[in-house]
């Protein structure tokens, strides 16, 4: 049985088509300009003038896809490991201070060198084209003379011996002669020097044909290019004085430095917005804090940085517990003097009178206007303690040096300065450094006047 | 005035108290060793006489107020592993010269350079000069001062053809510390000058004198400069302390025979004496120099009241 209720309600939708009923409202500009309406968004308007700013916009772009690099860079096919010493894989020599280069490679060999090969696995063999040598002050025969290099024979065997390296006699006969050396010289086996300094040598086996299985004597079939290392990738920054992948250590020191500067950005978010805004509204608080902050402001944050890291055990934990130790101050102030100025405008004090809550007043009404400040404050805070992780580094209490850091990197690379080939260990944390401190610096500046609304126009 | 004055070293006076108790406080944290030049080898009975003597077993307050007995006396204590027995105060007074001389130089030349790109900023505003300025600050304040005194160590010395380390008595080794030692505070003080000569330029009594047609030249100097000069003095304390940090990198890159280098110096050696009356005398650096500042902002800006100080400066 059917309730008066439910019939009423059915009647009401058998006589009334919804659909007709309400229709959406279209935007009439000349309407909404005579009523005053304005379409405006906060956020959508500072992403607009934010958006404005061409240099910022490339510094947001660069960093991005830096710090994207940063993340993923381990993950990426044939890299390194940061802390890994590489040592040469037949000398077992640490491959210390190597220039940068991108590939291995030490130069390329034309068709038809003769090399005497050495199984090293799968795919590479390692090469050298000394087949012997020949001790110094004894008689072999040279079978054909050249300005840079003579075919000989000795002790059976037939190679090349460079020219400069041969006392000869004054008038070159025709034909095979006999002559000597005052030193020890290598016998080549084609008329071309590829070993690096007496270390041996890479080949990619598909490039050179074997010829002898004995001794291993081995043609190129190609140009082919003869590496440092049994990999076609070199050291794209080259090598620390222990032989470890600057490359990788670079972009691991960035992780580390990045980490740092974020940890300590959000305790200084948190920490200085909380300390700001109790200091600000609560009254009764305001004549004790300022006299505690004023005491604090004195003692230089350097000094702190410095004091705390030198207690402390070095690590990690110690350089960011010093950072945020002082890093809050500035920000507390700043917020504390901004809900100072507009805790007691009109609109507040309406919405104090219409009951509003206080935690409610000072999430709705009061952190909103600081978002800018606060920003701007995040965004210097990266550079900053990235900045002071370099300075504590240099000072000597930084970080341990299985942990790379920017800072650390740059320490290493600063005691090298006096010899101006290994500089590149500098250079490249430094750039990379610089890259992401200004690209920080500017992005912060500009957010900062994008979010602040008088710049809405 | 008079009044001020006092209340604010008054209030200097109990800051530094407070801020040089905490220091003494946090360095009693650390381990024993730093207080022996060979604590491995030394016996327990010699260990703990020495702790005894040097009052290190004494509860803290009570090696806090010998603390400051002794500093009253002017006793800094002896150096434990720098130069043994040596006492600091004597060490200080033959390295801080140095360290001073080339703070001041290096805070002239700051002024020297950093004022007038401020004011040619502010005049230029949007051309050549602005941007060039702008570059320089966002450099500067961005990018860690290690890596920029690094590289002009590097570079400018081998362009300049002078020697990389400093010598007292060498002239042109002084160049670099001291042009490195002024970048920062040169940057500071462009920006703000800047920006208060451009906030003094829109203000309606210059419009009044340019309407007057005084020339804008003359507007500039006799007054926007003037005016927009005042609040830079507060900017003072700030740079001093810019100037010790930068002294304490510069000194050590350079090895200048000064108080930085000797800090960084007796940080990796773990002479926690020295390390102290080091600490401290950056922190009363620190204090004297917000003092100085806030007394000379008394003196030029008359408009700062002296009678009740509401809030933070």
């Amino acid at each position: 049985m059917l309730s008066v209720k439910d019939a009423m309600s059915k009647n009401l939708e058998k006589s009334v088509d919804a659909s007709n009923l309400f229709q959406r409202a279209k935007l009439d500009e000349a309407a909404a300009e005579r009523a005053g309406y304005s379409d405006y968004s906060y956020w959508g308007s500072t992403l607009r003038v934010f958006s404005k700013n061409r240099v910022a916009m490339v510094m947001l772009i660069v960093l991005v896809l830096l710090l994207i690099f940063t993340v993923i860079q381990p993950y990426l096919p044939g890299q390194r490991n940061p802390n890994t010493v590489n040592n040469h894989p037949a000398t077992g020599i640490q491959l210390s201070n190597q220039s940068p280069s991108f590939s291995a490679e030490l130069l390329k060999v034309p068709e038809g060198t003769e090399l005497t090969v050495k199984e090293y696995d799968d795919a590479w063999y390692e090469a050298s084209n000394v087949v012997g040598s020949i001790n110094k002050r004894t008689d072999f025969t040279c079978l054909e003379y050249g300005d840079t290099w003579c075919r000989v024979e000795y002790d059976g065997q037939e190679g090349y011996v460079q020219t400069s390296w041969l006392k000869l006699p004054d008038e070159i006969p025709e034909g095979p002669f006999t002559v000597k050396s005052n030193y020890k010289i290598s016998l080549y086996a084609s008329a071309a020097d590829i070993t690096n300094k007496g270390d041996p040598v890479y080949v990619e086996k598909k490039d050179v044909k074997l010829l002898d299985e004995a001794t291993g004597l081995a043609v190129t079939t190609g140009e082919t290019s003869v590496c440092s290392l049994p990999s076609e990738t070199g050291f794209w920054f080259g090598t620390n004085n222990i032989g470890q992948d600057l490359w990788a250590r670079v972009w691991a020191g960035t992780r580390t430095s990045l980490l740092i500067g974020v940890i300590v950005a959000m305790v200084e978010a948190v920490v200085g917005i909380f300390v700001g805004v109790v200091w600000g509204y609560v009254r009764k608080l305001d004549r004790v804090m300022t006299e505690i902050y004023n005491i604090l402001d004195n003692i230089p944050s350097t000094i702190v940085l410095i004091l705390i890291s030198y207690i402390m055990k070095p690590g990690l934990s110690t350089l960011v517990f010093a950072m945020c130790l002082t890093g809050w101050l500035g920000m507390a102030r700043f917020i504390r003097n901004q809900i100072v100025i507009i805790r007691d405008r009109d609109y507040n004090l309406a919405s104090r009178c219409l009951g509003t809550g206080t935690f409610r007043i000072i999430l709705k009404n009061l952190l909103p206007y600081l978002v800018s400040v606060i920003t701007l404050r995040m965004a210097l805070a990266i550079p900053g303690a990235i900045g002071s992780e370099v300075f504590v580094t240099y000072i000597g209490l930084g970080l341990p040096a299985d942990m790379p850091s920017l800072g650390n990197l740059i320490n290493e690379g600063r005691k090298l300065i006096t010899s101006p080939s290994l500089r590149y260990q500098l250079i490249f944390p430094a750039i990379v450094l610089s890259i992401i401190t200004i690209a920080f610096y500017i992005i912060g500046n500009a957010f900062a006047d994008a979010a602040d609304p008088k710049n809405h126009v | 005035m008079l009044r001020y004055i006092l209340r604010r070293l008054v209030g200097a006076t109990i800051t530094l108290v407070i801020v040089l108790s905490i220091v003494f406080v946090l360095l009693r944290q650390m381990p024993i060793e730093g207080y022996f030049e060979n604590y491995d080898k030394l016996s327990p009975a010699v260990i703990n006489a020495r702790l005894e003597s040097l009052g290190l077993n004494d509860p803290i307050a009570v090696q806090l107020k010998d603390f400051f007995a002794s500093l009253l006396r002017g006793d800094l204590g002896t150096s434990a592993r720098y130069r043994v027995g040596a006492p600091i105060g004597s060490i200080i007074a033959q390295k801080a010269p140095v360290s001073i001389l080339l703070g001041l130089l290096s805070m002239a030349l700051a002024m020297t350079l950093g004022i007038p790109l401020g004011a040619a900023m502010a005049r230029s505003k949007g051309k050549f000069w602005d941007k060039f300025g702008t570059l320089f600050i966002v450099i500067i304040n961005a990018v860690p001062s290690a890596v920029y005194y690094i590289l002009i160590q590097m570079y400018a010395t081998d362009l300049l053809k002078i020697p990389m380390l400093f010598e007292r008595g060498n002239p042109v080794t002084w160049i670099l510390p001291v042009f490195s030692m002024s970048l920062g505070n040169t940057a500071y003080y462009a920006m703000w000058l800047r920006r208060y000569m451009l906030d003094e330029m829109n203000k309606d009594y210059v419009k009044l004198a340019r309407a007057k047609g005084v020339s804008t030249r003359k507007i500039t100097m006799r007054h926007v400069f003037r005016n927009a000069f005042v609040p830079m003095i507060q900017y003072l304390p700030t740079s001093i302390l810019y100037t010790v940090g930068g002294s304490i990198y510069i000194e050590s890159l350079y090895s200048v025979p000064g108080m930085g280098g000797l800090l960084v110096d007796v940080i990796g050696r773990q002479d926690n004496p020295m390390v102290q009356a080091i600490v401290m005398l950056y922190c009363v650096i620190g204090v004297v120099g917000l003092l100085l500042g806030d007394l000379l902002m008394g003196v030029v800006d008359p408009r700062i009241k002296f009678a009740k100080k509401e809030g933070a400066r």
